[in-house]
């Protein structure tokens, strides 16, 4: 059988190598061909929208209904980790630690502990930071979302299990999850309600190279926020969740 | 002109960069024995995705498209393909943790993430 | 500037074979951080500071980490299958 699959694998090979050598052929020269959509947008964004990011202009407004739909694979991927992993487990996530049956609690140590809270808030404001200049300076959701995310992990490394539950509860993200997605759908259907078309930038677009530009790209970015930083909690903290040994399990 | 003979070195170098990490991922996913490295390699053929969409967008002593340090009208490399990788990397995480979790439902079930000690898959 | 782009490039290479061609998962790990450290580093000379923004935070942080804790659910998961 895997002589079979080497065997599929190199007739695959065989046939693609000819195709994919001419495409490499007639690629354009790296870095010396015009960039005809780039340009225009370059040139468009700072000066229509007072936007200095334009790579945020491109995934907020000019590209924002491909970026919702990116938002649901987003979600519908954090749904079906979520699902599979909480399936199987109960759905007891509200419950004190202690009165979860058969869950031990592994140590942490004193280094882990002083290192993720000296850490910790650090990394939540600096992702605070990335989302809120996403218009301006490098980053936004998605960037942002993340490192909040790798932050709220830092505070339960810190805090550990029990200090975690008391302070997050994981409806809370789910809601946020959820909410984030909501978030950007009716930043989208909002501008209708005024005889616009969907996500059509109807706010005020501020001041160029200020943090507040770019008027309705700011909600669509809090939205992202959201859903990512929630997003990537969640799917860790369930991965976490079935880390922790079972008790009758002395292997 | 000096330059453009520099250029002529790395002209087709980014492309068969891509077309080596596309065959090398799928090699691995063909010849892996298990599971979670499968998930791996699949994230190596997703990068040959984005050094393509990011080396097509480069342009020869551009800037990058921000415009806060430098004025707008600086050359600076295409905004669309960067927009398009940025949102693919965040995604296809959460889209790699759908699979490991895939795995672990697995290793449950069946005990093992050998693709050959998972044959019968009709019982 | 023509030099690292090419450099980065051959590296690029290197760490996604060695992605592939480590084959015990926990090792693989490593190999991952490094490939997403070395593209971050493709992304910033590629003039594209928010791709590389986004390839840290993931490639080299979050991706391990769920690699990890995969690894340890799935080591700690000694039950016998039925």
């Amino acid at each position: 059988m895997p002589r079979l699959r080497m065997v599929l694998f190199w007739c695959g090979v065989l046939l693609l190598i000819a195709p994919i050598a001419a495409v490499v052929c007639d690629m354009p020269r790296f870095g010396d061909h015009p960039l005809p959509y780039g340009d225009a947008i370059n040139h468009d964004a700072p000066r229509d929208r007072h936007v200095s990011n334009t790579v945020s202009a491109v995934n907020f407004d000019y590209r924002g209904f491909d970026t919702l739909g990116e938002e649901f694979m987003l979600v519908c991927a954090v749904t079906g980790a979520v699902v599979l992993l909480r399936g199987s487990r109960g759905e007891s996530v509200t419950a004190e630690p202690g009165t979860l049956p058969g869950r031990g609690l592994p140590g942490r140590s004193d280094a882990a502990v002083l290192i993720s809270r000296l850490m910790g808030p650090f990394t939540l404001l600096f992702g605070f930071y990335v989302v809120l200049h996403a218009t301006v300076t490098p980053g936004g959701g998605f960037q942002g979302g993340v490192v909040i995310a790798s932050g709220l992990l830092l505070l339960f490394m810190g805090e550990g299990y029990r200090g975690w539950r008391r302070i997050m509860r994981t409806p809370w993200l789910d809601v946020c999850e959820g909410g984030g997605a909501l978030l950007f759908a009716l930043a989208g259907l909002a501008p209708m309600l005024t005889g616009s078309a969907f996500l059509q930038n109807i706010l005020p677009y501020g001041k160029f190279r200020d943090m507040l530009s770019g008027g309705l790209m700011q909600i669509e970015n809090a939205g992202v926020a959201c859903a990512v930083m929630a997003g990537f909690s969640l799917v860790l903290l369930e991965f976490l969740e079935e880390t922790r040994e079972p008790e009758h399990d002395d292997t | 002109m000096t330059t453009h003979d520099r250029l002529d070195m790395t002209a087709g170098l980014p492309w068969c960069v891509a077309a080596w990490l596309l065959g090398v991922g799928l090699y691995g996913v063909a010849t892996s024995r298990n599971y979670v490295h499968l998930v791996a390699c699949l994230t190596v053929v997703q990068s040959a995705t984005y050094v393509v969409l990011l080396c097509v967008g480069y342009r020869w002593g551009a800037g990058p498209p921000i415009f806060y340090a430098h004025p707008p009208g600086t050359p600076a490399v295409d905004p669309v393909v960067q927009a398009l990788v940025l949102t693919d990397i965040v995604v296809g995480a959460t889209v790699s943790a759908l699979l490991l979790a895939m795995c672990v439902q697995l290793h449950k079930r069946k005990g093992t993430l050998d693709p050959e000690r998972l044959r019968p898959m009709r019982q | 500037m023509t030099a690292l782009v090419w450099i980065i490039l051959l590296m690029t290479t290197a760490t996604g074979a060695g992605v592939v061609f480590s084959r015990e998962p926990r090792q693989q790990v490593l190999a991952i951080a490094a490939n997403g450290l070395v593209l971050t580093l493709l992304f910033s000379v590629l003039q594209a500071p928010d791709v590389a923004f986004s390839e840290l935070a993931v490639g080299t942080v979050a991706l391990p980490l769920l690699f990890l804790v995969a690894l340890t659910s799935i080591r700690t998961d000694r039950k016998d299958p039925p």
